[in-house]
């Protein structure tokens, strides 16, 4: 019995002793990442999509910033784009959803279809492939706005691109 | 060979001959010597009407039976050459023909070629359908409805014994049904909106997104540097067609002109309002991407209802008609040497109207011939290649109710004639010649559209799909074959046009 609370006792000093050493170890180093959200941002801009869907499962902070900050999915959707798009585009991705639905919809399965069939990975996006991309995602908004009056089945996901997701075996 | 047969009537005469057959080895009495006689006679026909491929296989697969029991020998090589040959026009062997597996699969002498027959089974219940299917078009054309009908039996106790859930088997199945409608009348009409079972269409493979994307992209072409622009789409259904050209109008450099949409459908028949409902939506879309837009919509059962002043164009706007699928309805009405005929009134209030461009996109089959065989014949090919094209699409409901789509469209082809045939599909190369005649001239729909669609079909990814360019316009089809065609075309300007 007596060996036991010792041992208690020198365990819960020693476990003090630690923290107290780690505190002091986080006042010599004073970069925390999470402290420095533009720091943050700004690398998160360059990760590519997966990359991105596992830093949204790092923390809350984390988390927060690639659900709610559309900036980062814009630099995904249009990293390859040999020139960079024209102002007037983001105002009308914003209105049809937003750039990371944009990904998530459209960018992301068209980019993974088309080097499906052409063998290359990282590619340049021509314009007309972005011109098309957004002509799809167009279509997905309007398919969204029938959700509401019913006389279009709403699914869940949007059916017009549903092409897009399969896999089809011929 | 020849046997002779004397008819034997008293019994001491017959044991006679029975003893004299077994002495010279053959197991078969006389009284069964007349029918032998007479399987002999089809099965020297049989040879000498089928190819020496036929024999050549023949000879190498046949199991061979024992050829002193000569009344099941012969049954046996007539029945293997049945099951290789093309169908012999006995029509009163028809629905034999169809029984006659079930007949097969429980003599035992033939269970040792069974195996060979089940999977040959299939392709010959193939050949045997389509067989049938032109012997009853056929007799249809002639009149004979009664043999048309034992046909449309014959073909439904085949069908049975198929697998319908794909390949001839489906489309065979739509087809022998419309050909009971075409005899019998209607019935069990599926009560599903059309536009409905449009939307599934458009979902279930790429002929609509095509047709829409390509349209839009010789129309932006057209509006180039145009502040006010005007479309008129001949059948608005969802108004699926515009979202995407409200988008490219929005990031048009320069900025988006004023657009105006004129959407002509059906009425609705409860309160609703569903053309306003379509333009309330995109109206919306517009709004969000800023593009000042205005609709109106024009509420019309038949395309040749519709009066230019409805449309309310004004002098000062670029014009864009739009025709996915309608044109060809206009082609049933009965020639009166009076009035110009529907397409004639409704290409002219096009011209009237100057548009910048027209849009015509359109099966790409001959469905508008007179001779009911002809039509039928080209319907087969046309609608089986469709089907096969459908196989790839996994995704449902959409491939199902594509189908009805799609079976709506046989049928009229199939049953209807006079003004209720609406399904009159023409090909490229007529509508060329007549639109050239009413006064229109081709634009060429250009590279963009081209790497459109080509893209659009690598999304789409499923192998089999195929866009060419022909003269200036865009085919998509499926391995080969042609199935939907885009065209544009502008009007010739009165003083230009030299009327011969």
């Amino acid at each position: 019995m007596v060996h036991h609370h010792h041992y208690h006792e020198y365990m819960q000093q020693k476990m003090r002793r630690n923290t107290s050493n780690q505190q002091q170890q986080n006042k010599r180093h004073k970069f925390f990442i999470n402290d420095n959200i533009d720091i943050l941002r700004e690398i998160l801009k360059r990760l590519d999509g997966p990359s991105l869907g596992v830093a949204s499962c790092v923390c809350r902070l984390w988390c927060n910033l690639t659900n709610n900050d559309d900036s980062i999915w814009e630099h995904l959707c249009f990293r390859h784009v040999l020139t960079p798009p024209p102002a007037t585009v983001r105002p009308v991705v914003v209105a049809l959803g937003g750039y990371k639905r944009l990904y998530m919809v459209c960018v992301r399965p068209v980019l993974s279809r088309l080097s499906e069939s052409e063998r290359v990975m990282k590619r340049v996006w021509t314009r007309h492939e972005v011109q098309l991309s957004l002509s799809l995602f167009c279509i997905d908004s309007y398919e969204r706005l029938a959700g509401g009056g019913g006389m279009i089945a709403s699914d869940a996901s949007p059916s017009s691109l549903m092409f897009l997701c399969n896999p089809i075996n011929v | 060979m020849e046997i002779e047969i004397d008819s034997v009537s008293s019994p001491s005469k017959v044991k006679e001959i029975d003893g004299l057959l077994a002495d010279v080895g053959y197991k078969v009495k006389s009284s069964e010597l007349h029918q032998v006689a007479q399987n002999i006679e089809r099965l020297e026909n049989v040879i000498v009407n089928s190819s020496s491929s036929d024999i050549s296989q023949f000879a190498s697969d046949t199991i061979h039976y024992d050829p002193s029991d000569i009344g099941n020998w012969v049954d046996n090589l007539l029945s293997e050459f049945d099951h290789t040959n093309s169908l012999p026009y006995d029509f009163s062997q028809l629905s034999d023909l169809a029984q006659d597996q079930h007949h097969h699969h429980h003599h035992h002498h033939h269970q040792n070629h069974q195996l060979k027959v089940v999977t040959t089974v299939e392709e010959d219940s193939a050949i045997k359908l389509i067989h049938m299917l032109m012997t009853c078009a056929d007799s249809l054309q002639r009149g004979n409805i009664q043999l048309a009908g034992s046909l449309i039996e014959g073909m439904q106790g085949l069908l049975t014994n198929m697998n319908t859930n794909s390949g001839i088997g489906k489309v065979a199945g739509y087809f022998i049904d419309a050909l009971n409608r075409r005899i019998f009348g209607q019935n069990n009409i599926i009560h599903i909106e059309n536009d409905v079972l449009y939307h599934h269409y458009y979902e279930a493979c790429p002929y609509l997104k095509f047709a829409h994307f390509t349209a839009n992209q010789a129309i932006l072409e057209a509006f180039n540097g145009h502040d006010c622009v005007h479309v008129i789409d001949f059948n608005l259904m969802h108004g699926l067609q515009w979202p995407a050209l409200i988008q490219a109008l929005a990031l048009r450099p320069g900025g988006p002109p004023f657009l105006r949409l004129t959407g002509i459908g059906p009425p609705s028949h409860d309160d609703r309002d569903n053309l306003r409902e379509i333009g309330l939506r995109l109206a919306e879309l517009a709004r969000s991407v800023n593009v000042r837009f205005a609709f109106r919509g024009v509420a019309a059962w038949r395309l040749e209802d519709v009066k230019p002043w409805m449309l309310q164009v004004s002098s000062k706007e670029a014009v864009a008609v739009n025709s996915i699928m309608q044109l060809h309805r206009l082609l049933g009405s009965e020639p009166d040497p009076n009035n110009p005929s529907a397409i004639e009134t409704v290409l002219g209030w096009i011209r009237s109207l100057n548009p910048k461009i027209m849009t015509v996109v359109e099966q790409e089959a001959n469905h508008n011939e007179d001779g009911f065989m002809d039509r039928f014949t080209e319907a087969l090919h046309y609608y089986s290649t469709v089907f096969d094209s459908l196989e790839a699409c996994p995704v449902e409901p959409d491939k199902a109710m594509a189908e009805i789509y799609l079976q709506r469209e046989i049928c009229n082809v199939v049953c209807c004639e006079g003004p209720a045939r609406v399904e009159r599909h023409e090909p490229l190369i007529k509508w060329r010649e007549r639109l050239g005649k009413t006064g229109f001239r081709p634009l060429h729909l250009g590279s963009n559209a081209f790497k459109q669609a080509s893209m659009l079909l690598t999304l789409f990814s499923a192998e089999g799909y195929c866009v060419e360019e022909n003269q200036g316009s865009l085919t998509l089809g499926w391995h080969s074959r042609p199935l939907i065609a885009a065209s544009a075309w502008q009007a010739v300007p009165e003083t230009l046009r030299f009327d011969h």
